[in-house]
């Protein structure tokens, strides 16, 4: 009986801990939907309402209205193609470099491989300030691919290591099997290696546009021009000249795609992280 | 592995080498895009801002005028706000790391026993890493903001007095620290959940079996195991601090006075703003030695406390 109260005991104990633990990381969060669709006058009033009491769109159709004064629709539409064009091009340089490091006699590749983690422990002005002197002498400033071309960098690392723990779950004897029965390299490569691979394509291509989706000091040092603006940059534009309520929307409209990503892929998303972390 | 195939295919020597040698070079080939890439744009910024750090700089040109040696680094170790920045950015490091791991932790040991609805809360537990670090700020921000925020409301609920967070120096630092602790839980949860999905079952049952309470299991059977895991998160978490950025950016500019103002910010107010870039190439410089410094003495510790444990076991 003691057993059986100790049993029930925990089991109180790991739902109160659970809504705490759900309540910490989901208010803010739904602090922020609240007030998105609220009525300014009530999201400026000193009471405290945690429930709505009405649903207010107007604040989600103002900031996608076209010329608002900060384009958030055209801002989402410029960070979906850097962002996939970020995922495309950092595959492209990944891919074959993962495999060289890791399935070819390669001198100093457990050294490169090293080296490509610790790119992550400097600071990050330790580069932009020099690549923004670059990208002004080559005329990148305002331009895709001077967005795309720091994207794919900071991409590149943990791209590489995520793709090696892939590839090292394929075993090597298909491929040298494969070899002996007269495969071409590219054959090999095009009809064995890659669709083996395509869950690790998927995760290195979800983890690199969610990271080009998010990046902010890039966008905000490279690009002025309004046409240019990406999502990130276009929220920060909004915390100036907006309201509350509208900057909530655009705030909400900008974590949008990537939540739901997430949301989604959370069990492909939870083993890349453990993974690359791991290392 | 490669050369086995190399070894069963070619009987001469002379073969399996030039067959090699061919593997090298197509090794080569396929690495040297994404190496170039990154030597572009990590090493040769990062050994442009080493000479900027060394250099008098022409705002003009933007490039290298003449040598002055150590002036910079000399003159940010003699400035005693240099100073205070320096150890505001380690308090800012370490208490975004050990608040970290104390919320994470339990998340972690409650997210590991099987409950009704625990892949909600998972999710929901990775949401804030995929939130962009901007959304972040704008969120909080609005939870601080002194009249519409839902802290202050919250406060006034309860009959306290509500504060003006992101304007208050003290309040400020650590408005910016919850920001960090709460898109940093995720990683930690995620990455102590797997630590504790590798601790055998069995010593747990043994332990039971000699009669042990749940909580000397924990004290003398989780806790130690999980040694091994916290130290690369402390370390892990620690350069992310370091590197901490959008959340100041967005919500404080460093202010009021400085109280938000680490090394990481400050390097870029000196370039960006002060346009004293050779002084911001020392600052960035110093951030980066201190990294080093903190996570060289956590791997001292880990070293350390491996050797013990080792030495227990045997």
């Amino acid at each position: 009986m003691s057993m059986s109260r100790q049993r029930r005991w925990e089991q109180i104990f790991t739902y109160v801990g659970a809504a705490v633990v759900f309540l910490l990381i989901v208010f803010p969060m739904y602090g922020l939907v609240l007030t998105s669709i609220q009525e300014e006058d009530d999201i400026r009033s000193p009471d405290l309402d945690l429930i709505p009491r009405y649903i207010l769109t107007d604040h989600y159709r103002e900031v996608l209205r076209e010329g608002h004064i900060v384009p958030i629709r055209e801002a989402m539409g410029n960070s979906l193609m850097v962002s996939v064009a970020t995922a495309v091009i950092t595959l492209l340089f990944a891919f074959p470099a993962t495999y060289a490091l890791t399935r070819l006699k390669l001198w100093g590749s457990k050294a490169i491989l090293g080296a490509l983690m610790s790119i992550y422990l400097f600071p990050v002005m330790l580069f932009v300030a020099p690549l923004y002197v670059k990208a002004v002498q080559f005329g990148l400033i305002d331009t895709y691919i001077g967005l795309i071309i720091p994207y794919v960098a900071f991409s590149l690392p943990f791209s590489i290591w995520l793709l090696k723990g892939f590839l090292e779950g394929i075993p090597v004897e298909i491929e040298e099997a494969a070899h002996l029965d007269g495969c071409t390299p590219w054959q090999l490569f095009a009809h064995i290696v890659i669709p083996l691979m395509r869950p690790g394509i998927f995760a290195v291509m979800l983890m690199v546009f969610i990271l080009a989706w998010t990046e902010f000091l890039t966008p905000l040092l490279f690009t002025r021009d309004i046409k240019i603006l990406t999502v990130q940059l276009g929220l920060y534009r909004s915390t100036f000249d907006i309201k509350i309520g509208q900057m909530a929307a655009a705030a909400v409209l900008t974590a949008l795609p990537v939540v739901l990503l997430t949301a989604f892929f959370q069990r492909i998303i939870t083993q890349a992280i453990t993974a690359v972390v791991d290392k | 592995m490669e050369t086995q195939t190399a070894g069963t295919l070619a009987h001469r020597p002379s073969v399996a080498r030039r067959r090699m040698r061919a593997e090298t070079r197509l090794g080569w080939m396929l690495v040297t895009p994404a190496l170039a890439l990154l030597a572009a744009v990590y090493l040769y910024p990062a050994v442009m801002t080493l000479l900027f750090s060394f250099s008098r700089i022409s705002l003009s040109e933007l490039s290298i005028e003449g040598l002055v040696g150590l002036q910079y680094y000399r003159a940010a170790l003699n400035n005693e706000a240099f100073i205070a920045t320096v150890l505001r950015t380690l308090k800012f490091g370490f208490t975004i790391v050990v608040l970290t791991l104390v919320i994470s932790f339990p998340i972690a040991l409650l997210l590991h026993r099987p409950f009704f609805g625990r892949g909600i809360v998972r999710t929901a537990v990775l949401l804030p890493w995929a939130i962009p670090p901007v959304v972040s700020s704008v969120l909080w921000g609005q939870m601080f903001h002194a009249e519409a925020g839902f802290i202050n409301g919250l406060i006034r609920a309860f009959g306290g007095e509500p504060r003006i967070w992101l304007g208050d120096p003290n309040l400020a630092f650590y408005s910016i620290i919850v920001v960090e602790v709460w898109r940093a839980i995720p990683l930690a949860t995620l990455f102590m959940l797997a630590g504790l999905s590798t601790l055998p079952d069995s010593i747990y049952e043994a332990a039971t079996i000699d009669g042990a309470t749940k909580w000397q299991q924990f004290r003398h059977l989780t806790l130690p195991l999980m040694q091994p895991v916290v130290i690369p998160i402390v370390i892990f978490q620690f350069i992310f601090s370091m590197k901490a950025f959008d959340s100041i950016f967005v919500l404080t500019r460093g202010g009021p006075v400085q109280s938000t103002t680490t090394l990481n910010y400050l390097a870029y107010q000196q370039w960006f703003q002060q346009l004293r870039m050779g002084q911001s190439a020392a600052t960035a410089y110093i951030l980066l030695l201190l990294t080093l410094v903190v996570i060289g003495v956590m791997g001292l510790v880990r070293w350390a406390a491996e050797r013990r444990m080792g030495g227990a076991g045997r």
